[in-house]
C-alpha cells in the first residue's frame, strides 16, 4: 500500500488536490514574476527571492478615491506594490514632516516601507487616485524577504536612509530659522541691546544727571517722564555742544539741554530698521518702546555690530593669539556660536562634533601652552591625554573635562618629584579649562589627580591590571580611559600605550567578552507596545536619556569591535567603519548603523542648542512626544539599529 | 449496494470509479455549500477559466482548468488551482481523481467565469461522463454582468478582450494561458464587485441572482 502511494500512480484525491493547488500557485507566481521583472529593485533580485515574493503576493483592487491604508488602520499588515493605477501619499496631520506633503506613486512603486518594516501604523494616508491594482505582500513575508534578499534589503535600507536624510534637512531648516531669528538683522529689537536703560526726569538738574552717567559708566541718558515716555536723550555730544560750549549752569534742568524728540521704534521693529534709521538720521542710539510708547530699551550702534557672525578663521586666530584666559573665554563663547551657525547651515553631526572637538582641542592646547610659561618641562618626554568623549572626538557642549598626563622620566630622575611638578602644572591647566567652559570632572578624571598622571610604564601596568581582572570598576574605567588621544606633547607615548593595549586585549579574549557583557547591560528604550520606554529614569519620567540609552550603546559596541580588530582610532564612527571592513560586516549594514548613531547625536546637539538655556549645560533628556512624527520614526529606527548591533555583539561574544 | 446508489443518484457514479474517488465524492455530496448571505468581502468566490480543444462542449475536449479564489478583497495566491488533462492521454483513474480534486478545492463556492454556457458546459459534460455528477454550481457570469454593471463603458455582451482593452489590461501579445486569463478575470471581478455594492448588490446571493436576471433579460429581450 505504502509503495503504491509512493509511486504516485495511486495518489488519493486529497494528495492530488494539494499537487494541483501547488501547480496553480506556481502558475500565478509566474504571472506575477513577469510583472516584477520589469521593475526595480525586483529586476535585480535572485530568482528564488522573486519566487518567494510572487508566491505570497495577493492582488487587490482599490477604486479611485478609496483609502488603501492610513494612520487609523492599525499596524500595517502588507507591503503594497502598485501594479497599475496611481496612488497618492499624503501626510496625515497638520505638520509636514517630510519634504513632500503629497507624493504620487505609480506602477512598480511600493509603500509603506518604513511602517511595514517597523510593524507600526502608517503615518501617511495612501489614497488611490485612479482605479488601482496592488500586489500586497503580507508583512511577515516582506520581512522574511528583507532578511533573505540582499538586493531587496539594500533597496529598503536605502529608502529608510533617505528618510533619515530628509529628517536631517528638516532639522536644518529649523536651525536656520532659529539662527536667522537670533543672528540676522531680521531679529526684533525686543531682544537686542540694553533692556533697562538709565532714565532721568526732565527736571533733573544737569549736575545730578551727569553724576548718574558717571556712576553708571554710560555715555548717554534717556530723559523720560513718570509715564516712562521718552521726551529726549542726553549724550556726551550734548554735554559738549549745549552745556560746556553754551556755558549753561549745572543747575539747569536736563530737559533744556537734551536732544528732544528722540528717534523711537517699537519693539517688534527689526535690527535692520534700527540700522537704517541710524544711517539715515546720523544717530547712534534708537529708543525702543512698547505699543503704548513706553520706553523698554535702547539699541546702540555697537549692539548691532555684535550681531555680525563669528567666523571660523577669526576664532582660530583669537585662540592662537590669546595671551590670557580671559581672551580664551571669549573664544570659547564664539566656538559655541559658530557651532550653532554651522548646525543651522546643515553640517551633519559627525562633522560638527569633530569640528567642535577641533576648536576645543585648539583651545585646550592654548591653555596648556600658556601654563607652560610658568612650568617648564624641558628635556622630558610627556603628553597631555584626552579621554572619554573628548578622546573620541565626539564632544557636545555638555562635556566636562576628562584628561591625564603620560610622561617618561629621564634616566636617574626621581619619578616622584617629577610627578609633583606635573601635578602642580595640571592643576593650573584644569582650573583654566574650567574657566573656559570645560567644567571640572565630577569623577576627578583629570591630570591633576595623581591616579591619572602616570609614567608610560605605570599606564601600561594600569591597563594590564584592568584587562587581567575585569571587575566592574575596571570595565567602567576601560570605557573612559581606552578612548585616549594625545592632545599636546609627545604623541609617540600615546602610540606606545595604544600598541600595548591592543596587544593585551588580543591575548585576553575573556576581557572583551566581559566588556561585551557590560555593554549589553543597557538596552535601547524600545517598547513592546508603545514606541518608546520613557520611564527608565525615575527622576525624569516621560523622558529618554539619549546618551545613556542611545549614543553610548553604539560607542560601547564600537570600542569592543575596534579593540577586537586592532583598530587604532578612537572615534566611534571611524571605529565602526574600519572594524566592519576587517570583520566583514556588510557596508550597507554598517552604514545603516552609522546613520542611526548620527541621528541620535544630531538630536542631542539639537536638544542642547535649542533647548538649553544660554550659558547653561544642556542635558541629554528628550521627551519623544515633543518630536515631530518623522523624527520619532527615525529615532525608533535608530534605536532598532542600536538593538541590531547589540544583537550582533551578543552573538559574536556568546553573551546571554 | 452499487446498484442502489446508481438508482438514487440519477445514473450514479460509473462503476469504474476507484474507492478513494467514490469516498471523496460521497463526502463532497454530503458537505454543506457555504451560505451566500455573506458580504462579498467574506465570500470565497472561485474565478474559473478552462482550455478546450474547440468551442462545442458536446464534442470538443476539456484540456485544462485554471481557478483562483477572490476573497477578503484580494486574489489569493495560496488558494489557486491548475489542472492540465492533456498530458494524461485520457488515463481514466487519474482524470477522475483530478476532477474530484477540483470539486474538493472548489468546496461548493460560487463560481465566476466569462460565458457560463461555454465553461459550465465543458465542466458539466466532464463531470457527467467521468463521475456521473450533475455539476450545477452557483454561477456568476461576467459576460452578462459586465454590461449591466458598467453601462457607461459598454452596454452589450462583448468578447472579454474588449473589456480588457477598455480597462487598459489588454496589450498582451499572443495567446494568454488559462491562469493568466483567470487572473485577469479575477481583476475584472474585483472591479465589478465595487460597482455591484454601489447598486446594493452586496451579497453573493444577490450577485448570483443578478447574474441570472441579466442573462435572462438580455437573452430574451
Amino acid at each position: 500500500m505504502n509503495t503504491q502511494q509512493q509511486t504516485g500512480q495511486e495518489m488519493v484525491v486529497g494528495q492530488v488536490e494539494m499537487t494541483l493547488r501547488e501547480k496553480g500557485r506556481s502558475r500565478m507566481a509566474g504571472n506575477t514574476i513577469a510583472f516584477l521583472r520589469n521593475h526595480a529593485p525586483f529586476n535585480k533580485m535572485q530568482p528564488d527571492a522573486l519566487q518567494r515574493f510572487a508566491e505570497k503576493a495577493q492582488i487587490a483592487f482599490y477604486p479611485a478615491g478609496s483609502e488603501i491604508i492610513g494612520p487609523d488602520a492599525g499596524n500595517v499588515r502588507y507591503f503594497y506594490l502598485i501594479e497599475s493605477g496611481k496612488v497618492q501619499a499624503r501626510q496625515a496631520g497638520e505638520v509636514t514632516v517630510t519634504e513632500y506633503s503629497i507624493l504620487s506613486l505609480g506602477a512598480g512603486e511600493g509603500f509603506p516601507i518604513g511602517a511595514v518594516t517597523a510593524g507600526r501604523p502608517s503615518t501617511n494616508v495612501y489614497l488611490a487616485v485612479e482605479d488601482s491594482f496592488c500586489y500586497q505582500l503580507p508583512a511577515e513575508d516582506f520581512l522574511a524577504l528583507v532578511a533573505s534578499s540582499p538586493e531587496f534589503n539594500l533597496f529598503c535600507t536605502q529608502y529608510i536612509a533617505s528618510l533619515l536624510d530628509q529628517s536631517r534637512r528638516q532639522l536644518q531648516l529649523q536651525f536656520a530659522q532659529r539662527a536667522s531669528e537670533q543672528q540676522t538683522l531680521n531679529s526684533p529689537l525686543a531682544g537686542i541691546g540694553s533692556r533697562s536703560p538709565i532714565t532721568v526726569a526732565p527736571d533733573t538738574p544737569l549736575r545730578a544727571a551727569l553724576e548718574t552717567m558717571s556712576e553708571a559708566g554710560v555715555g548717554s541718558l534717556v530723559v523720560a517722564g513718570e509715564d516712562r515716555k521718552a521726551v529726549g536723550v542726553f549724550t556726551r555730544t550734548d554735554l559738549l555742544d549745549r552745556v560746556v560750549l553754551a556755558e549753561l549752569p549745572l543747575s539747569t534742568p536736563v530737559g533744556e539741554a537734551m536732544t528732544p524728540s528722540p528717534f523711537m521704534l517699537e519693539e517688534h521693529a527689526t535690527a535692520y530698521d534700527a540700522m537704517f534709521a541710524m544711517a539715515t538720521h546720523g544717530i547712534r542710539h534708537v529708543l525702543v518702546t512698547d505699543a503704548e510708547g513706553r520706553l523698554t530699551g535702547v539699541v546702540s550702534e555697537r549692539d548691532l555690530f555684535s550681531l555680525q557672525r563669528v567666523g571660523l578663521r577669526q576664532i582660530r586666530q583669537a585662540i592662537d593669539g590669546a595671551h590670557n584666559v580671559e581672551a580664551l573665554q571669549q573664544a570659547a563663547a564664539d566656538v559655541r556660536q559658530l557651532a550653532f551657525n554651522m548646525l543651522a547651515q546643515g553640517v551633519g553631526s559627525e562633522q560638527l562634533t569633530q569640528f567642535i572637538s577641533a576648536l576645543n582641542d585648539a583651545l585646550t592646547r592654548r591653555v596648556i601652552q600658556l601654563n607652560l610659561e610658568k612650568h617648564a618641562f624641558d628635556g622630558i618626554d610627556w603628553a597631555w591625554l584626552a579621554f572619554g568623549s573628548e578622546g573620541r572626538d565626539e564632544q557636545t557642549f555638555s562635556t566636562d573635562q576628562d584628561n591625564g598626563i603620560v610622561f617618561q622620566p629621564p634616566e636617574g630622575a626621581s619619578v616622584d618629584a617629577l610627578k609633583q611638578r606635573f601635578l602642580a602644572y595640571a592643576l593650573d591647566v584644569n582650573k583654566d579649562l574650567d574657566r573656559c567652559g570645560f567644567p571640572l570632572c565630577k569623577g576627578n578624571i583629570m591630570a591633576s589627580n595623581p591616579q591619572w598622571c602616570l609614567t608610560l610604564d605605570e599606564w601600561k601596568e594600569q591597563f594590564g591590571s584592568w584587562i587581567r581582572q575585569p571587575h566592574p570598576d575596571a570595565l567602567l574605567n576601560a570605557t573612559i580611559f581606552f578612548d585616549f588621544r594625545p592632545l599636546f606633547g609627545k604623541a609617540e607615548l600615546a602610540e606606545a600605550m595604544r600598541r600595548h593595549l591592543l596587544a593585551l586585549t588580543a591575548s585576553n579574549p575573556m576581557f572583551l567578552r566581559a566588556m561585551a557583557k557590560n555593554a549589553l547591560d543597557v538596552e535601547p528604550p524600545l517598547g513592546k507596545i508603545r514606541d518608546f520606554l520613557t520611564d527608565l529614569e525615575p527622576d525624569h519620567p516621560g523622558k529618554i536619556d539619549l546618551k545613556k540609552y542611545g549614543s553610548r550603546i553604539f560607542v560601547d559596541v564600537a570600542r569592543i569591535y575596534a579593540m577586537a580588530s586592532g583598530v587604532h582610532n578612537t572615534n566611534s564612527i571611524q571605529r565602526l567603519r574600519l572594524a566592519a571592513q576587517r570583520l566583514n560586516i556588510r557596508a550597507d549594514e554598517i552604514n545603516a548603523v552609522l546613520e542611526g548613531l548620527n541621528f541620535i547625536q544630531l538630536l542631542r546637539l539639537q536638544h542642547q542648542y535649542l533647548e538649553g538655556e544660554p550659558g547653561k549645560q544642556g542635558d541629554n533628556l528628550i521627551d519623544p512626544e515633543t518630536l515631530n512624527e518623522l523624527d520619532r520614526r527615525i529615532l525608533k529606527e535608530s534605536f532598532r539599529q542600536a538593538r541590531k548591533i547589540q544583537t550582533r555583539l551578543k552573538l559574536d561574544y556568546q553573551v546571554n | 449496494m452499487l446498484g442502489l446508489k446508481k438508482f438514487l443518484f440519477r445514473g450514479g457514479a460509473p462503476s469504474g470509479l476507484s474507492e478513494d474517488v467514490k469516498a471523496s465524492l460521497d463526502a463532497w455530496r454530503s458537505s454543506h455549500a457555504p451560505a451566500l448571505e455573506e458580504l462579498h468581502f467574506h465570500t470565497r468566490y472561485l474565478v474559473v477559466d478552462i482550455v478546450s480543444s474547440g468551442l462545442d462542449p458536446e464534442k470538443d475536449q476539456l484540456l485544462a482548468i485554471a481557478a483562483s479564489s477572490v476573497w477578503q478583497g484580494a486574489i489569493q495566491p495560496d488558494d489557486t488551482f491548475y489542472v492540465d488533462f492533456s498530458t494524461l492521454d485520457g488515463e481514466g483513474a487519474a482524470v477522475d481523481r483530478q476532477l474530484m480534486a477540483f470539486l474538493l478545492f472548489a468546496a461548493k463556492a460560487p463560481m465566476v467565469t466569462y460565458h457560463v454556457p461555454y465553461v459550465g458546459g465543458f465542466l458539466q459534460r466532464a463531470y457527467k461522463e467521468r463521475l456521473g455528477l450533475d455539476f450545477q454550481p452557483q454561477w456568476v457570469d461576467m459576460a452578462w454582468l459586465m454590461p449591466s454593471m458598467f453601462e457607461d463603458k459598454g452596454h452589450t455582451v462583448m468578447p472579454l478582450d474588449q473589456w480588457l482593452e477598455i480597462f487598459g489590461m489588454g496589450g498582451g501579445e499572443g495567446r494568454r494561458d488559462a491562469m493568466a486569463n483567470t487572473l485577469l478575470l479575477g481583476r475584472l471581478f474585483q472591479m465589478l464587485l465595487v460597482r455591484a455594492v454601489g447598486k446594493q448588490i452586496d451579497t453573493a446571493a444577490r450577485l448570483v441572482d443578478e447574474s441570472r436576471a441579466s442573462s435572462f433579460l438580455r437573452r430574451t429581450h
